[in-house]
């Protein structure tokens, strides 16, 4: 067993070629990656996982390509697929059973992954081959998110069988990825994580946390607009039902920090620091606005440059500015809900074209 | 030294001489009457407000004392309302050009900061300072604590991580449709129900061992008692005291925590929301379990935004020499920070 810091991928990926077992972070938690196409190397997984046959494992793949080698995508499935991925989902889909057989479930289908995890999106891609997406833990244990919980719970024997470590310290504690089957008629989610949706448009928040995090999930699929024209977030909801903290998640992702209500002073402008792209964070509050002369004095329209974020909180008093932030920009317009739960949340999103 | 001070941060247009620690001349126009029909503070009115009342406010004070005896200008740089900050920065930047005079910016919660020693234009009150002081500014746009370490130091242990204690409360206000501001209504309606804190709401952040407020969560938890009793009808009253109570207590607790922590029992309770009296004898009883004093904004009038206080702060800095070099290089800066 060796342990590296570095993203070394030469060394990874030669000792993937060898069918080794490799601890490798992941946009959830320390993940056991294989080759998913040696038999021997799944062999040696689910030896170490203690996992019982019939009981399947997903795949991480490097793009939409890679995942339609390896399972079925018909059109329908594929457009879900393409507004939900990439992003820490599984998908379920019918294997066409060219990777290990004992990784798919008993229907034959396999799950795949399209994290939006550079680590992983580049270890694939230069593997060019599917590797397993499984979390590192033994059957039935908890899961890691330090190379030193992993090793405190592995017997000498499975501390062993790895070949690689590859640690980057202490991975926030997201939760497993949210298990999604398209493989029939109707879509059905089979297990819970971090990122929940009632269908590609509607997402559910239980806590803040997961509010922040579908915020970072939605930037991060969209801020590539931002090389381009502004990126704007539009965010309707009522007093205290989460708006602030949807933008603390953005400026979190920018590594923005201390984001406070702006609805004093209307608006804050936050510099983003060491981002090839994106530049400012710029977040109103309309709470204290409420006609049109006064909303064309805060002179938005001059805001609209590629390279910035604008987020718009009170979104819906925006008026007439509308058109504009349409024509000069790729705006997004949620409603934040509030449900019959105190701590959930609804959040419905919709891409203005 | 005399210095002229200019105070545009927020929605107050103010404009004072002071000398030292005492104020020579002070004026202030409110226009809170103009915000009132919004609903809350507008930027756009307030800088239009701004530079429509500065050149009068400048005036009025120069009547008193003449601009030669007058060595520096002093302004707020931040934080505040970009436009508003701008109406200031632009009038103090046109007088240190015409009559040659100093500039010194400001921050504004430093002038709140100072506002406990203030003194008129006699000299009074005359509390002499005895660092180091724990002072909660507490306002519409701020909710800070901060240890006072000695004149220009600053450490700042605590603050608001979503909305201030008076933005809170104003946006209660508006749920339950009582205009703006809402500090002093809600004042006004607990005071008629003996401050009795009928419902219990959530205190924020009070089991986090940190010295940082947040009220997202109360607003959330008012919403929500709203809703689900739509149907009672509940006075407002007990509504508004019980709010108000949750709010409060949070400050009180989490000075409390401060003061165990640092061990300082002088305590500065300075901005707007200091000017509520119920809180300021939350406070004082506070301070008195544990023996310590109790300093408000010396004047009434130094609870709100005012440009004497800026003008103290500007007198301090003068005396060592932290003047601007190049006036050009002076911005607003709307999130300064102390």
């Amino acid at each position: 067993m060796k342990i590296i810091n570095q993203l070394e991928f030469r060394t990874i990926i030669k000792v993937l070629k060898k069918g080794g077992l490799v601890i490798f972070p992941s946009d959830t938690v320390y993940g056991a990656l294989v080759d998913a196409t040696n038999k021997e190397a799944v062999t040696k997984l689910l030896q170490f996982k203690n996992r019982p046959p019939g009981k399947a494992i997903s795949i991480f793949v490097a793009d939409f390509k890679m995942a339609e080698f390896y399972v079925a995508i018909k059109n329908k499935e594929k457009k879900i697929l393409t507004e939900l991925l990439p992003g820490p989902l599984t998908i379920v889909l019918p294997s066409k059973h060219r990777t290990d057989r004992r990784l798919e479930s008993e229907k034959g289908t396999l799950g795949i992954r399209l994290p939006l995890y550079n680590p992983i999106l580049r270890l694939v891609t230069q593997y060019k081959k599917p590797l397993t997406a499984t979390s590192a833990n033994l059957g039935g244990y908890s899961t890691h998110y330090s190379i030193d919980s992993l090793l405190k719970q592995l017997p000498k024997k499975k501390q062993e069988m790895i070949d690689l470590i590859v640690d980057s310290g202490k991975l926030p504690y997201n939760k497993p990825s949210t298990v999604v089957d398209l493989s029939e008629e109707k879509l059905k989610i089979l297990r819970y994580g971090d990122l929940n949706f009632i269908n590609t448009k509607t997402w559910i928040s239980s806590s803040p946390r997961q509010t922040k995090m579908i915020a970072q999930y939605l930037l991060k699929k969209n801020l590539f607009f931002c090389r381009s024209k502004p990126l704007i977030f539009i965010i309707e909801g009522d007093l205290g039902v989460g708006k602030t903290i949807f933008v603390k998640g953005l400026g979190e992702a920018l590594t923005v920090e201390k984001i406070v209500s702006p609805s004093f002073v209307i608006f804050y402008e936050y510099k983003i620091d060491n981002h090839p792209f994106a530049k400012k964070l710029i977040h109103f509050d309309l709470f204290n606005v409420s006609d049109q002369e006064e909303l064309s004095s805060l002179k938005i329209d001059s805001l609209l440059a590629p390279s910035h974020i604008i987020v718009i909180e009170w979104g819906e008093k925006i008026g007439e500015i509308f058109k504009q932030l349409k024509e000069k920009g790729k705006v997004i317009y949620l409603h934040i809900k509030y449900q019959k739960n105190i701590n959930r949340r609804k959040i419905i999103v919709n891409e203005v074209i | 030294m005399k210095i002229l001070a200019i105070e545009t941060s927020c929605d107050e247009t103010a404009v004072a001489v002071v000398e030292d620690r005492r104020v020579l001349a002070n004026e202030i126009y409110s226009q809170i009457l103009l915000h009132q029909k919004w609903g809350g503070v507008v930027p756009t009115i307030a800088k239009r407000a701004h530079q429509e009342k500065i050149d009068f406010l400048i005036n009025q004070v120069l009547k008193k004392i003449s601009i030669d005896e007058i060595e520096a200008i002093a302004v707020t740089q931040g934080p505040g309302l970009a436009p508003a900050l701008e109406v200031g920065i632009k009038k103090a930047k046109g007088l240190v050009g015409q009559f040659k005079k100093k500039l010194i910016v400001v921050n504004h919660l430093e002038g709140h900061i100072y506002s406990p020693f203030v003194q008129n234009s006699k000299g009074n009150p005359k509390i002499e300072f005895n660092f180091p002081y724990l002072v909660l500014i507490v306002s519409g746009g701020h909710t800070t604590l901060v240890i006072f370490k000695d004149h220009l130091q600053y450490q700042v242990l605590g603050e608001t991580i979503d909305d201030a204690a008076g933005e809170a409360l104003d946006k209660a206000a508006k749920l339950l449709g009582l205009g703006y501001p809402g500090g002093p209504v809600i004042e006004r309606l607990s005071k008629e129900v003996n401050n009795q804190d009928f419902f219990h709401f959530p205190r924020p952040m009070l089991k986090s061992k940190t010295l940082n407020f947040s009220f997202s969560g109360l607003k959330t938890s008012f919403y929500y008692f709203l809703r689900n009793n739509k149907a009672r009808k509940i006075d407002l009253h007990s509504l508004a005291s019980s709010f108000q109570e949750a709010v409060f207590d949070t400050l009180i607790k989490k000075t409390e925590l401060a003061i165990k922590k640092t061990q300082i029992k002088k305590i500065c309770l300075v901005g707007g929301v200091s000017a509520n009296l119920y809180l300021r004898k939350k406070m004082r009883d506070l301070v008195k379990k544990h023996q310590g004093t109790i300093y408000f904004p010396s004047f009434r009038y130094l609870t709100s935004d005012n440009a004497a206080m800026i003008g103290v702060v500007a007198s301090y800095k003068s005396k060592k020499g932290l003047f601007v070099s190049d006036i050009n290089q002076v911005d607003r800066l709307p999130r300064m920070s102390l």
